[in-house]
């Protein structure tokens, strides 16, 4: 892993729920300032593995260790936000609870960035798309050393998702690491350095993305 | 403002943005306090009992020489029940089907051996299975206790007829047989004529016999009282402005806010898909069940307080004596705010289990009637719903809400239920915060 140090390792990390296995020992490290996509079909347990890397769930087996000190941001698939709360009050609230040193003006600079209405409108009235901005830019609060997002583009149109990679880029050039799961393969190519394939809850492919690019065709 | 804070002002937005919500949540329990208020008045309207005439009751019966009116004798002493004349198969068969609660039957000579007045005649009563058939006794009891003092007089009267007999002489009939009687005034005049000592205490027996039965009256109508009841002029409040209509009230409102307020809550956090987001280092998940337990126990403070300061305005208004509607509201305060957070823990708790918004406020509103009206259940009548209702944290609001309220010297019974709610809320409350693991999965 290029010698860096792992901001997040997953070490032999399992979840079952009730009797079905939704992940199954799985290791996977994440360092500073990289990106990886990660790819599987339906059920494969790629958001069971980025809720564990987030600490939204927690192992039945193995264990999730995280760098001390490390700011994790996370964007689960479907958003995760109060719907009675404006963007701004949810968005204040997070940042609260994420011990922002000026809640108020990472709020307003998110609100602007991810172009979102502050006020006037509830959360659980804004349309798809604004919806899922939402629970990007909470994802952003706190200032994370990695990033953790579960198909962030999957409602966004063309145009919202060229500006959400912009965003993206900008974060990873100052350092931020990214892990992401996607099904769209030229997000793959543009933005991931690695590739961890998932299937029937353990992986079936890590390296490159050039490589699984060589596999991707025949598989 | 910390964390629980942040989340209880959260919680606070929400709920202020729910007025429909909110709307149900106040009037929904008040709503059931009204229903409860009305079924217990229900409780105290006349029973329909059954009266079976065997016997052809004539409309007038005259004993020991008073004439009864029997529709309107029965009309007097039935003020408790609500006597219907039914056949004797008819009374039966609305027995079976609770249409009426007793059947009350004057069997074939009933009234001849009343007339006799040498033995009792009896009444025959059945009563239905069940819950009430203990009250439908009683107020039977008293039917006939009314009976029995109407008839006294006139029993007494013959009683006293035949002492007179004894005392002065006369005409008398029994049995329909008529006799002569010499009485003690004519035995001492036939022994004016006689002399000697037997004589002279055949006259001390008279006059001592005389002495005695001149108090035969008052002894006999003593009998037949030994106690007697002198009603005084009803003082105190009615039933409605009661000690426990409002302990109950209060209980029952913020039973039902608590309890569906904080399962719902803490269920929505999940169906927000925001429980994840809490969990990861944000909050944690004892944090979120004191968040809700909180909520719940500030929420029933505000309803609590609106309730009993209306109550008490009413009391002033109405100059209602008793009870201490605005020196104790500091105790009722605190009360409340230890009822909300037990009560907020067995929601936490059924939200947790429930893990749905809408699952866990209807798990709330099947779980809240059960426990209030295992809490309305005397004790002494089903223990086994007073071992249970102990368990339970509505009861001990209502007890300290009671002696908060109107007790002289509540200290130890406000102590005692302080530390059941304590008790209660802590053990709900871990056993909330195990179950929150729920919301993850």
């Amino acid at each position: 892993m290029n010698g860096r140090p792992p901001l997040l390792a997953a070490r032999a990390a399992a979840r079952r729920f009730g009797s079905r296995l939704a992940l199954g020992p799985t290791d996977f490290e994440l360092v500073e300032g990289e990106s990886v996509a990660l790819v599987g079909p339906n059920g494969a347990g790629k958001s069971t593995l980025l809720a564990l890397l987030a600490g939204a769930l927690e192992p039945s087996a193995g264990s999730v260790e995280r760098r001390p000190g490390a700011r994790i941001g996370w964007a689960p698939q479907r958003p995760a936000q109060y719907g009675r709360l404006s963007p701004r009050e949810n968005l204040e609230l997070f940042a609260r609870l994420e011990a922002e040193e000026q809640p108020e003006r990472s709020v307003q600079r998110l609100l602007e960035e991810f172009e979102l209405p502050s006020d006037g409108v509830l959360a659980g009235e804004l349309s798809v798309g604004n919806r899922q901005r939402l629970n990007l830019a909470i994802a952003l609060l706190g200032d994370p050393d990695a990033l953790l997002l579960d198909e962030p583009t999957a409602a966004l149109d063309p145009e919202q998702r060229q500006r959400l990679w912009e965003r993206l880029d900008t974060q990873r050039e100052a350092g931020v690491a990214l892990l992401f799961v996607t099904q769209h393969a030229d997000e793959i190519e543009r933005h991931a350095e690695r590739v961890v394939a998932l299937r029937d809850g353990a992986v079936a492919f890590a390296g490159p993305v050039a490589e699984y690019g060589e596999l991707a065709p025949a598989g | 403002m910390n964390r629980i804070g942040l989340l209880l002002r959260k919680d606070g937005l929400i709920l202020r943005r729910s007025p429909l919500l909110l709307g149900l949540l106040l009037a929904y329990p008040l709503l059931i306090a009204l229903l409860v208020g009305l079924v217990a008045g229900y409780a105290n309207a006349k029973p329909r009992v059954a009266l079976v005439d065997e016997d052809g009751l004539p409309r007038f019966v005259t004993v020991g020489g008073h004439r009864f009116d029997v529709d309107k004798t029965i009309k007097r002493v039935s003020k408790d029940v609500k006597l219907v004349r039914l056949g004797r198969d008819e009374a039966q068969r609305e027995l079976r089907s609770g249409k009426v609660v007793a059947v009350l039957t004057v069997p074939p000579g009933f009234i001849a051996t009343l007339k006799g007045m040498v033995t009792s005649p009896k009444l025959e009563v059945q009563t239905a299975r069940g819950i009430i058939s203990s009250r439908v006794d009683e107020q039977v009891q008293a039917l006939v206790y009314g009976l029995n003092r109407q008839l006294q007089t006139a029993y007494i009267a013959t009683d006293l007829g035949y002492v007179r007999l004894i005392l002065h002489g006369g005409q008398g009939s029994f049995l329909g047989r008529e006799f002569t009687v010499l009485g003690l005034d004519g035995a001492e005049i036939l022994l004016r004529r006689a002399s000697g000592s037997q004589a002279r205490q055949l006259r001390d027996f008279i006059r001592d016999a005389r002495l005695a039965l001149s108090q035969t009256g008052t002894a006999l109508r003593a009998t037949a009282r030994p106690i007697e009841i002198q009603r005084a002029k009803s003082r105190g409040r009615t039933w409605a402005l009661s000690a426990d209509v409002q302990a109950y009230a209060l209980g029952l409102t913020i039973s039902f806010l608590a309890l569906v307020l904080a399962a719902g809550s803490l269920a929505a956090e999940r169906d927000e898909n925001v429980a994840g987001r809490l969990a990861r280092g944000l909050v944690s998940l004892g944090e979120l069940v004191w968040a809700k337990v909180l909520l719940a126990a500030l929420v029933a403070l505000a309803l609590g307080l609106g309730v009993s300061l209306v109550f008490g305005a009413i009391i002033q208004i109405g100059n209602v004596t008793g009870g201490e509607p605005w020196g104790r509201v500091p105790l009722l305060a605190l009360g409340l705010l230890l009822a909300g957070a037990a009560l907020g823990a067995v929601g936490a708790l059924l939200g947790a289990i429930a893990r749905e918004a809408r699952t866990a406020s209807l798990v709330a509103l099947l779980v809240v009637l059960p426990i209030i009206f295992l809490g309305l259940v005397p004790q002494e009548i089903v223990p086994a719903a007073g071992w249970i209702s102990d368990g339970l944290p509505f009861i001990h609001a209502v007890r300290f809400f009671s002696a908060a309220l109107y007790d002289a010297s509540p200290w130890g019974r406000l102590l005692r239920e302080a530390l059941w709610l304590c008790g209660l809320g802590t053990v709900f409350g871990l056993l909330a915060r195990i179950g929150t693991r729920r919301l993850l999965a």
